[in-house]
């Protein structure tokens, strides 16, 4: 069976108009700069434009919540039909972590990795802007799904047998598939890029050890980005053959199993919860030593309790299956091995908090997003230990509770953890503060609006409220917490809109920086704000762990005079990478490629031309001058 | 504003803890914190257990974040720089060992409820139901007893009874939440599950529990429900002897209703003791056997009356996204005939 | 497409080294990394690590499937050992002819270095043969890419392998008309991290023939 095709034309309509929409964005943010910016290779450059990109994802991400919440407001609401509900469910769980997480997170591996290990750019400049523009055709695929009203409607995870022809007919699953395959390729890539810069990259002297632990949490990441994705890679594959080419791997009709799938879906998605929380550890363990004025607290068992998360995250893929009929033994392992997890990160959280002891605490709106994380990773942290034992799990599973629990670990945490990033490097990036005031009454819309969303959320689970409902009957008890949590949401979008604003004005009108913005710790605060293109003019070398911090203080606390952040130099005398055409060329090869699967008839044709186009571009790109 | 912050903070948990003790603790039709067997019963041991350990952790935690905030807070023009400490390996190693204590007593637990919850009844000493999940309802078969009924799980009191689930379609996941816990119903596999069923009160027709499929299944998840039903034993037996009882069509509406059923529904749909439960071969729709004393229709989305009934045969869709009996173009009286036939004449007596 | 995205993401580093070396090391054309290792060969091992876990995922599909054959068309009955012992061959061959080359580009030896480039693209291009040659032979058989799960396995495991194989035949012809076109070029990086990649792809076979041919005759 062959199913969710259109012809050349139908595909080519949603794609023109997907990509007007997001050129046009970058035309207006960019100007008449617009040109240099599609061909930058600057890793600060792609970094922005990462950040950006998310963020943008992030405001439709987050609609998708808002509507969801007010078809919850109360019982037996006809505010979106059954089709749209479960196509925001899905949509609004495949934004927020392959299209705003993990490119926010990119976002910050991008700029800061180079500056923090004191590099001029990372190892492969071009296959570094080859990964945003893969990433970013990969996302604009996706949302095509909204303009032919196709929008993929069967869970984040798209459980086998309901994506198949069979239960799915339209192309929602595809563009859902394809759209994550292309993303997937794009993370592998950065993957690469930023393991082989962190580690062959860095400045002299900076032995692992002394890394900053941001870049230790992003190395560990890249690991997991590295041995996760050519699984789920796979298993895309699988289910794009099962429905283009009649495979049967997932159809029980035909000798497959659906729960294939949730294992091979799993064994790269439990890897992927870590990838997604990882970045938010560490960039609260530096904005939290850096605002105590202390060094973090335990810096090598941080080091190794992330390691360690790392590993362990590759053996627990089936505590999402516990009650799929594994059997007791397959069970009481994997709920081991799950319990496991929480020691080490058990052991980061009092970590955190000993950061904080004996500190001089400032109470800067990073800080307080940072402090928030510790709070609300905790409680989903705890919930998370509930879940890990399979008789509490079956009464949990696919109820709010989980919902609650992934929330405050995803929202509460990571989400959190990145605006405190982006409240702390702003200056650095952009050379302006944002305002304070504006930053702490959005803290406070978020976190209470997040806490009146998601633990009610709690409670619902406790009473029974399955997930992904579009709907729900009077009687059941569940009208007055679904209720607050609406609210909450609607609260926290006040405080997107106050999110908003405070970039603009820390843009155009904020209080301008100078390098070292908070009495930071690490290297990239040695440098101007925003940093010279070429970043440092004399290549740093490295004798301690926190190494701006010890060029400043001496043991004893005190200042030392005459250090000051580095001059500029004329940029003509470094030699940096030229700006590059090939990466976007080659982005839209694959995308074509990609697309190819979307057209009958002639769809091979256009595949074809998209493959010709990647091999053409890379010949191009091999023989650059650069 | 730290001091905002302790205010917050106190505020949050004592605010969350009354609701907690308020709100959720309600007997409510799907809560999971009032079990009615054993089998939720063991649960919410290790359920207390775990929750417990959680609060202490969480206190754990707040109480010397909360401290710390006041007490390390930034005095006004203090430019100075506090002692740069790096680490202590004794606190670490500490917050190290007392998780895996607490883990501990956790696990333990959990792993014989685990063991316990998969033990099978010995051999002849407990009820089969079969138990298929389909897009959007839940068939029931009792194999020993040759009822094959929908949407409404009737069970005898105080019996040892095993589940055999599989799906017909894509996966769903079986759960009666103060029974226990959810098992999915996976096609290609069968999945077991144990209960030995609770006492009935006196309330004739039986104790109705609320159950619910949770796992995305398509379009109408969201009413994908039904009802287990414990009976007094022998009010079970009435009932499993009736059920097999052919419809007793009286009036004449009802008998254009039992004519216009055995032309186009019983394509879909079968009740005993008539002609469309010889048609050989599975049914894509619901048995209707005794449509008449279930409570509700289209698997628990609305109460079961005349009124609904007449909107559900209409146009199936209206009420259920994705339905597949859709609109089948019938006339009103058409539709009130069918209506006489399966509400009235399936009504059984036990 | 993903076949064609992560062999795109091969042949892209792969390919990266081709750039003049200014590119890659950053400051005024000194040669230092962390770890010594260049940055190009580093990336291809990293990508080694990854592609690792894709045949995994790939060989342990195979292996739940390989049993699910229908009527004759089972592994034990369509297997032709015969053709595959020799493609093997072929492939084996064509990695040492990959060590004469990398060690002809080490010495600067422009014929022996194109001769052995010539030898491994020949030998790739010949294993390719083999397995067109197979799969149109199990086609006739009537063994298509959707009659039975083993098929599909079998067909996208080796599949996959195969483009795996293409791809690094285009590299190395890539490398063959450089050596033509500028016979000082003796990029030896270039030449390592293709052959790094090529003897990857050949170890990798190795483990699909034992358990995807061998297997059969054990079991």
């Amino acid at each position: 069976m062959e199913c969710g095709g259109f012809t050349f034309l139908e595909m080519m309509k949603p794609l023109a108009i997907v990509f007007v929409i997001a050129f046009g964005i970058l035309a207006v943010c960019t100007r008449r700069d617009m040109w240099s910016w599609i061909t930058t290779v600057d890793h600060k450059r792609v970094g922005i434009l990462y950040g950006l990109s998310a963020l943008l994802f992030m405001v439709i991400g987050g609609t998708e919540a808002l509507l969801m919440r007010t078809q919850l407001l109360m019982p037996n609401n006809e505010f979106l039909s059954a089709k749209i509900y479960n196509g925001m469910v899905t949509m609004h769980g495949t934004t927020m972590i392959f299209l705003v997480i993990m490119p926010l997170s990119a976002a910050f591996f991008n700029y800061l990795t180079p500056l923090m290990i004191g590099a001029r750019d990372v190892a492969f400049p071009r296959l570094n802007a080859l990964s945003y523009w893969i990433f970013l055709f990969g996302g604009l695929l996706m949302h095509c799904s909204f303009i032919v009203n196709q929008i993929p409607n069967s869970g984040w995870f798209g459980y086998a047998n309901l994506t198949s022809c069979q239960y799915t007919a339209d192309a929602s699953v595809d563009f859902w598939a394809m759209g994550l395959q292309v993303l997937g390729l794009a993370s592998l890539i950065a993957a690469i890029n930023f393991f082989v810069t962190i580690l062959n990259m860095r400045a002299p002297g900076m032995t692992l050890l002394k890394m900053p632990i941001f870049i230790w949490t992003t190395l560990v990441t890249q690991v997991l980005l590295i041995f996760a994705l050519p699984v789920i890679t796979i298993a895309l594959v699988m289910i794009t053959f099962d429905r283009k080419f009649g495979t049967g791997f997932f159809n029980p009709g035909q000798g497959g199993d659906v729960l294939m799938w949730q294992h091979l879906f799993w064994v790269f998605g439990h890897p992927e919860v870590y990838i997604l929380i990882l970045p938010g550890m560490g960039i609260v363990s530096e904005i939290l030593a850096t605002f105590s004025k202390k060094p973090l607290f335990g810096y090598s068992v941080m080091v190794y309790s992330s390691c360690a998360i790392g590993f362990l995250g590759f053996a627990v893929w089936a505590h999402h299956m516990f009650t799929v009929g594994m059997g007791p033994w397959a069970n009481a392992i994997f709920s081991a091995a799950t319990m496991l997890i929480a020691v080490p990160t058990g052991v980061k959280i009092f970590n955190w908090i000993m950061t904080l002891w004996g500190g001089h605490i400032r109470f800067t709106t990073a800080n307080l997003f940072a402090i928030s994380f510790i709070a609300m990773f905790t409680m989903g942290g705890l919930s998370g230990i509930m879940h890990s034992s399979p008789p509490i799990d079956s009464q949990h599973q696919d109820s709010y509770f989980v919902v609650a629990h992934f929330h405050y670990v995803l929202y509460g945490g990571s989400i959190m953890a990145l605006f405190g990033g982006i409240y702390y490097w702003f200056p650095k990036i952009s050379g302006r503060y944002m305002n304070e005031t504006l930053g702490k009454i959005q803290f406070w819309l978020y976190m209470i609006g997040f806490n009146l969303t998601f633990f009610p959320m709690h409670f619902l689970g406790v009473q029974g409220m399955p997930r992904r409902n579009f709907t729900y009957a009077a009687d059941q008890g569940w009208n007055l917490w679904n209720l607050v949590c609406t609210m909450g949401a609607y609260m926290t979008a006040v405080g997107g809109i106050v999110f908003a604003v405070n970039v603009l004005y820390g843009l155009f009108r904020g209080k301008k920086a100078v390098g070292d913005d908070w009495n930071g710790r690490t290297l990239e605060w040695a440098i101007s704000s925003p940093p010279p293109i070429y970043n440092f003019a004399v290549e740093p070398t490295v004798s301690h762990l926190d190494e701006w911090w010890h060029l400043k203080y001496d043991e004893n606390g005190k200042r030392r005079p005459g250090v000051e952040i580095e001059a500029h130099v004329d940029p003509a005398t470094i030699h940096l990478p030229g700006p590059s055409y090939f990466p976007i060329l080659l982005a839209f090869g694959i995308l074509l490629g990609a697309v190819g699967f979307f057209v009958t008839p002639g769809g091979l044709y256009v595949s074809l031309v998209g493959v010709v186009l990647m091999i053409g571009s890379s010949y191009g790109w091999a023989f650059e001058k650069t | 504003m730290n001091a905002k912050l302790v205010k917050y903070l106190v505020g949050i948990v004592s605010v969350g803890l009354g609701a907690l003790l308020s709100g959720c603790f309600d007997v409510v039709p799907m809560t999971t914190v009032h079990p009615v067997t054993q089998e939720g019963a063991d649960i919410m041991t290790v359920y207390k257990i775990t929750t417990w350990i959680s609060v202490a952790i969480f206190f754990a935690v707040s109480i010397p974040i909360c401290i710390a905030l006041y007490r390390f807070r930034e005095k006004p023009g203090d430019e100075s720089i506090p002692e740069q400490v790096h680490g202590n390996a004794f606190l670490e190693f500490l917050w190290t060992v007392i998780p895996v204590v607490l883990l501990l007593i956790i696990a333990i637990p959990t792993w014989q409820v685990i063991f316990k919850q998969a033990k099978p009844f010995p051999e002849g000493q407990s009820l089969k139901v079969e138990v298929i999940g389909h897009q959007w309802w839940w068939e029931f078969r009792y194999p020993e007893l040759g009822i094959v009924t929908a949407n409404e799980l009737h069970l005898p009191e105080n019996t040892n009874i095993t589940l055999d689930l599989t799906s017909a379609d894509v996966i769903h996941s079986f759960w009666v939440p103060r029974f226990g816990g959810k098992v999915d119903t996976v096609p290609g596999h069968n999945n077991p599950m144990y209960w030995v069923t609770p006492t009935a009160s006196d309330t004739p027709g039986g104790d109705y529990y609320q159950g619910q499929c949770v796992e995305l299944c398509g379009l109408s998840h969201a009413l994908m429900r039904f009802q287990a039903v414990i009976h007094k034993k022998d009010e079970f037996d009435r009932w499993a002897k009736t059920y097999n009882e052919p419809p007793k069509v009286v009036t004449s509406l009802e008998k254009k209703g039992d004519q216009i059923f055995h032309t186009i529904c019983q394509a879909c749909h079968a009740i005993s003791g008539t002609a469309s439960a010889q048609i050989p071969g599975p049914k894509i729709g619901p048995d209707l056997s005794n449509f008449g004393n279930r409570r509700t229709l289209g698997a628990g989305t609305l109460e079961n009356n005349q009124e609904n009934l007449f909107k559900w045969v209409k146009d199936s869709t209206s009420v259920k996204p994705g339905s597949l009996m859709g609109n089948l173009g019938l006339d009103d009286e058409s539709v009130r005939a069918v209506n006489a036939y399966i509400r009235n004449s399936t009504v059984k007596v036990y | 497409m993903s076949d064609s995205g992560h062999n795109a993401a091969a042949h892209d580093i792969a390919a990266s080294g081709h750039a003049d070396h200014g590119h890659d090391d950053h400051g005024a054309g000194h040669h230092y990394t962390v770890t010594g290792v260049d940055n190009r060969k580093f990336a291809m091992w990293t990508l080694i690590g990854s592609e690792c876990f894709l045949f995994g995922a790939l060989i342990i599909n195979y292996v739940i499937n390989s049993g699910k054959g229908t009527d004759k068309l089972t592994p034990q009955n369509i297997y032709n050992i015969d053709l595959t012992t020799i493609s093997t061959f072929i492939l084996l061959m064509s990695s040492v002819a990959m060590v004469l080359a990398l060690d002809a580009c080490g010495k600067k030896e422009l014929n022996k270095f194109r001769l052995w480039t010539f030898v491994v693209v020949l030998f790739g291009a010949m294993f390719l043969g083999c397995q067109v040659y197979e799969f149109q032979h199990f086609y006739h058989l009537g063994l298509g890419l959707s009659t039975n799960n083993f098929g599909s396995s079998f067909y996208l495991l080796t599949g996959c392998h195969g483009a795996h194989v293409a791809v690094g035949v285009m590299i190395m012809s890539s490398v063959l008309i450089r050596s033509f076109m500028n016979p000082k070029w003796f990029d030896s990086i270039v030449v390592e991290v293709t052959g790094l990649y090529w003897h990857f792809v050949d170890v990798i076979w190795i483990i699909i023939f034992t358990v995807v041919y061998l297997l059969v005759y054990v079991i």
